[in-house]
C-alpha cells in the first residue's frame, strides 16, 4: 500500500513537472524590501506595502528587516547568492561603498526623468549618495549632528550659551567639569567626531580624495587639546570608547554640559533624563556650522529583476503620504521637503524642545563633513579611528598617531 | 553497506566543512569581491598581512595572549572541582552556582559585564570606591592596558563552570583506591595530588585546554559586545579582524587569507597541546 502511494506521488510529481508553466508567467511581479533596525514599525510598514499593492494590482512585496550588524552580512550574501534585495535601507556611507562595488542602481537618469520627485527631496541630503558623479540612493530618514547643551549645567559654571569656536567647547568643558561632572561628550561612530576637526580647520583628504591632508600643525593641536580635556576629565572618555547608548546615557542622567550627537539621540535622551524641557536643553549647530550626516537611504540592487517595480515602490515610500506617516510614527526627518515642513509646524507647537533639535537639520546644510565620498569609508575609517583614539585617550602623542594615521590612510587609498 | 551508512554523513560533511574550507584556501590566493570576477593574486594577502598590517600582528598577539590565560582559569577550575568534590558542606550548590555561567548567552555575559565594569555606575568601581581602594573610577574597558584583562576575566568567569565540570567529571572517574593504597603508605595529599589526580587527570585537562584554545579562537561575540575590539585594536582577536575585514570592509578575499592562518595556527597549537599531554591525550588508553 505504502509502496502504490508512494509511486502514485512520484507519478503525480512528475507530470506537474512535465506541465507547460504558464502559472510562472502569470505569477505576481515580487519586489523584496530589506530595512534596518525598523521592525518596531512593523504595522505601519505592513500598512505602507498594503497600499502600494493595492495601487499596483498582482504585484507582492516581501519586507524583510535586519537589526544592526546583521544587514551588512545579511546583504553581502544575498548579493553572492545573486538574490540581492531590490529595495534597501542603507545607512551612511555604506551606499556609497556598495554603489563602488557595483551593487547599487544608478538613479541619476530616473531623477533627472522624474524631476518633480527629484525636487521633493532636500537637495544637500540627497546629495550625499552622489558617488562618482552618479546618485545612487535617495533619503529615507536624515539626520546630522549637533550640540546640545544642558543650560542648567551652563548656568551653574557661569555660562550663558553655546560655544562658538573649538576653544570655547574646550573652555566650556572646562569649566562645567568637577566631582561627577564632565564637560562634553561626543558619539565617535561613523565619523561622527569629525566635526571637531573639520571646525578647526582640518580637512582629512584632498579634493580629489586620493591623498591625506590632515597631518597638519592644526590637527595635532586640536588632538593635542581633546586628549588633554579628556585626561582631565573635561571630555567624559566614554566619547571615545562608548557606542550609542552609553553617552547618551551619561548625558541624560543631567552631569554633562554638552553632547555631540545626531538628532535622534534627543528622543532617547528625552525618554532617559526627566529633567529635559525646552528650558534646560539647548540646541545648537557646533561651531562653524559644521555637522556630520547621519542618514538613512533607500536604493535600488542593480541585480533587482523588477528595477522599475523597485523605483515606484522608493517614490511610495518617500512620497508626501507614506513619508508623512513615517515622520509621525517615529518623530524623524525624512527629506521629504513638505513632509518635513509640516513635522516642523507640529512640533513647534506640540514639543518645542523637539522643534529647536530638528530645525537645527536644515540649517548649514552645506556645511556637512565627515561624508567623503569614497567607495572605500569603511577601510579609511578603520585605518583613521584608532590612531585617533589612541591619541585621545592619551596612548599616543598627537603627532605620532597622526603620522600613523596618516601612513595608515595613505595606504589604503593607495589601494583603492 | 558501511559506506552507505556513512555517505548522508560524509556527503554533509564535505559539503560544509570540506567544501568551504578548500573554497576558503582557494579565494585567499585571489582578489574578489561579490560582485567582481576573482583574479589571482597568489601571495599578495599574506604578504599584505605578515608585512604590511600592524592590526593582524596586534590581534594575533591578543588572541595569543588569550590562549596564554586559558591554563590559569583551567587551574582556577581544577582549584573549585577539587572543592567541591571533597566534604564541603554544600559542595552541590557550590557546584551549581559556579556552573551556572556557562549556559549564558556569551551575548548576555557580555553585557553583565560591561555593566560590571562601568566606569559611572559599574558594581566593580562602586565595591573598590566604597572600600576606599581607589579615589578615581577604573576605566576597564576604555584602557588600553586594562580592556584586554578585563574581556579575558569575562571570558573566564563564563567557561569556568564549563571546565570545573570536566574536572570533576574527571576527578569521580579516578579509582578511590589508589588514594586509599596511597593513604595506608603514608603518602602525603601534596604527593597524591601530583602523582594521583594530575596524571589521572590528564585526558580531562587536555580536553580543557583544547576547549579554552578553540574559545580563545572563536570569542568573537564577547569581544564583540565589550568593546568592538577597541580600544583603539587593544582586544582585537583574529576572529573580531577576520569579521570586520569580511564583512566591515567586504574585503572577504583578505579576511579567508587570515581564517587560513588561524586555521593553521589552530592546528599547531592543538598538536602540540596534544604533544605536551603525552601524545595520546583524550585517548582511551590514558
Amino acid at each position: 500500500m505504502r509502496r502504490r502511494n508512494l509511486l502514485q506521488a512520484t507519478a503525480v510529481t512528475a507530470a506537474l513537472a512535465a506541465l507547460p508553466r504558464p502559472g510562472i508567467a502569470q505569477a505576481p511581479k515580487k519586489i523584496t524590501w530589506l530595512t534596518w533596525n525598523l521592525v518596531h514599525l512593523e504595522s505601519h510598514i505592513k500598512g505602507w506595502i498594503a497600499s502600494f499593492v493595492a495601487a499596483n494590482p498582482g504585484v507582492e512585496v516581501e519586507w524583510i528587516d535586519k537589526k544592526g550588524p546583521e544587514l551588512p552580512a545579511f546583504y553581502q550574501t544575498q548579493l553572492v547568492a545573486g538574490t540581492p534585495p531590490d529595495v534597501i535601507d542603507i545607512q551612511g556611507a555604506l551606499g556609497l561603498e556598495y554603489a563602488g562595488q557595483g551593487a547599487l542602481l544608478d538613479l541619476s537618469p530616473i531623477l533627472a526623468r522624474e524631476a518633480a520627485v527629484k525636487g521633493s527631496f532636500n537637495a544637500d541630503y540627497l546629495s550625499n549618495w552622489v558617488f562618482e558623479g552618479k546618485n545612487y540612493m535617495v533619503p529615507y530618514y536624515i539626520s546630522k549632528t549637533l550640540l546640545f547643551w544642558n543650560k542648567t549645567r551652563f548656568r551653574d559654571a557661569g555660562l550663558d550659551k553655546p560655544p562658538t569656536s573649538f576653544a570655547e567647547i574646550m573652555a566650556a568643558a572646562t569649566k562645567i567639569k568637577g566631582g561627577e561632572k564632565t564637560g562634553l561628550l561626543t558619539l565617535n561612530f561613523d565619523w561622527l567626531y569629525w566635526p571637531f576637526m573639520q571646525m578647526s580647520g582640518v580637512e582629512l583628504l584632498s579634493a580629489d580624495l586620493k591623498t591625506p591632508t590632515f597631518n597638519t600643525a592644526k590637527a595635532a593641536d586640536a588632538l593635542g587639546q581633546l586628549a588633554e580635556a579628556t585626561k582631565s576629565g573635561a571630555i567624559n572618555g566614554i566619547s571615545w570608547t562608548g557606542r550609542w547608548v552609553e553617552p547618551n546615557e551619561a548625558f541624560a542622567t543631567g552631569n554633562v554640559g554638552m553632547l555631540h550627537a545626531h538628532a535622534p539621540a534627543y528622543f532617547w535622551i528625552k525618554g532617559k533624563g526627566p529633567w529635559i524641557n525646552a528650558d534646560t536643553l539647548g540646541a545648537a549647530h557646533a561651531p562653524g556650522g559644521w555637522a556630520t550626516p547621519n542618514s538613512h537611504g533607500l536604493g535600488i540592487s542593480k541585480g533587482s529583476k523588477n528595477p522599475e517595480l523597485a523605483w515606484a515602490f522608493v517614490k511610495h515610500i518617500t512620497g508626501d503620504v507614506v513619508a508623512d506617516s513615517l515622520a509621525r510614527t517615529a518623530s524623524v526627518l525624512t527629506g521629504n521637503k513638505v513632509v518635513d515642513q509640516a513635522q516642523l509646524v507640529r512640533l513647534e507647537k506640540d514639543d518645542p524642545a523637539a522643534f529647536q533639535v530638528l530645525k537645527t537639520q536644515f540649517e548649514h546644510t552645506d556645511k556637512m563633513c565627515g561624508n567623503w565620498r569614497l567607495g572605500n569609508d569603511s577601510r579609511v575609517k578603520d585605518a583613521f579611528w584608532p590612531e585617533f583614539q589612541s591619541a585621545v585617550l592619551g596612548r599616543k602623542d598627537p603627532k605620532t598617531a597622526l603620522a600613523d594615521a596618516e601612513r595608515r590612510v595613505a595606504r589604503e587609498l593607495r589601494r583603492a | 553497506m558501511a559506506a552507505c551508512f556513512l555517505l548522508p554523513a560524509l556527503t554533509i560533511f564535505f559539503l560544509y566543512r570540506i567544501l568551504p574550507l578548500g573554497w576558503n584556501l582557494w579565494l585567499s590566493f585571489h582578489a574578489w569581491s561579490p560582485l567582481k570576477p576573482a583574479q589571482f593574486i597568489g601571495l599578495e594577502h599574506y604578504e599584505e598581512m605578515l608585512l604590511d598590517d600592524e592590526v593582524f600582528w596586534q590581534a594575533l598577539g591578543n588572541t595569543l595572549i588569550f590562549i596564554g590565560c586559558s591554563p590559569l582559569a583551567i587551574m582556577a577550575a581544577l582549584a573549585i572541582a577539587l572543592l567541591v568534590n571533597s566534604d564541603l558542606k554544600g559542595a552541590a550548590i557550590y557546584r551549581t552556582i559556579v556552573f551556572l555561567s556557562y549556559p549564558l548567552m556569551t551575548v548576555a555575559v557580555g553585557i553583565i559585564w560591561r555593566w560590571l565594569y562601568d566606569e559611572r555606575s559599574g558594581f566593580i568601581n562602586w565595591v573598590l570606591r566604597s572600600a576606599g581602594i581607589i579615589n578615581e573610577p577604573l576605566k576597564f574597558l576604555q584602557s588600553f592596558d586594562m580592556a584586554l584583562p578585563s574581556v579575558i576575566v569575562a571570558d573566564f568567569w563564563q567557561v569556568l563552570g564549563f571546565y570545573m565540570i570536566i574536572l570533576l567529571t574527571g576527578l569521580q572517574a579516578i579509582p578511590q583506591h589508589l588514594y586509599e593504597a596511597a593513604r595506608v603508605d603514608g603518602v602525603p595529599a601534596r604527593a597524591r595530588f601530583l602523582h594521583i589526580t594530575l596524571p589521572l587527570l590528564r585526558p580531562s585537562i587536555f580536553l580543557c585546554f583544547v576547549v579554552g584554545i578553540l574559545n580563545s579562537f572563536t570569542s568573537f561575540d564577547l569581544v564583540y559586545v565589550m568593546t568592538n575590539g577597541g580600544p583603539g585594536h587593544a582586544t582585537e582577536l583574529l576572529i573580531t579582524l577576520i569579521y570586520k575585514a569580511g564583512f566591515g570592509q567586504t574585503r572577504f578575499d583578505y579576511a579567508a587569507a587570515l581564517t587560513v592562518v588561524q586555521f593553521l595556527l589552530l592546528v599547531v597549537l592543538t598538536w602540540v597541546a596534544n604533544r605536551a599531554a603525552g601524545g595520546n591525550a583524550g585517548s582511551r588508553e590514558t
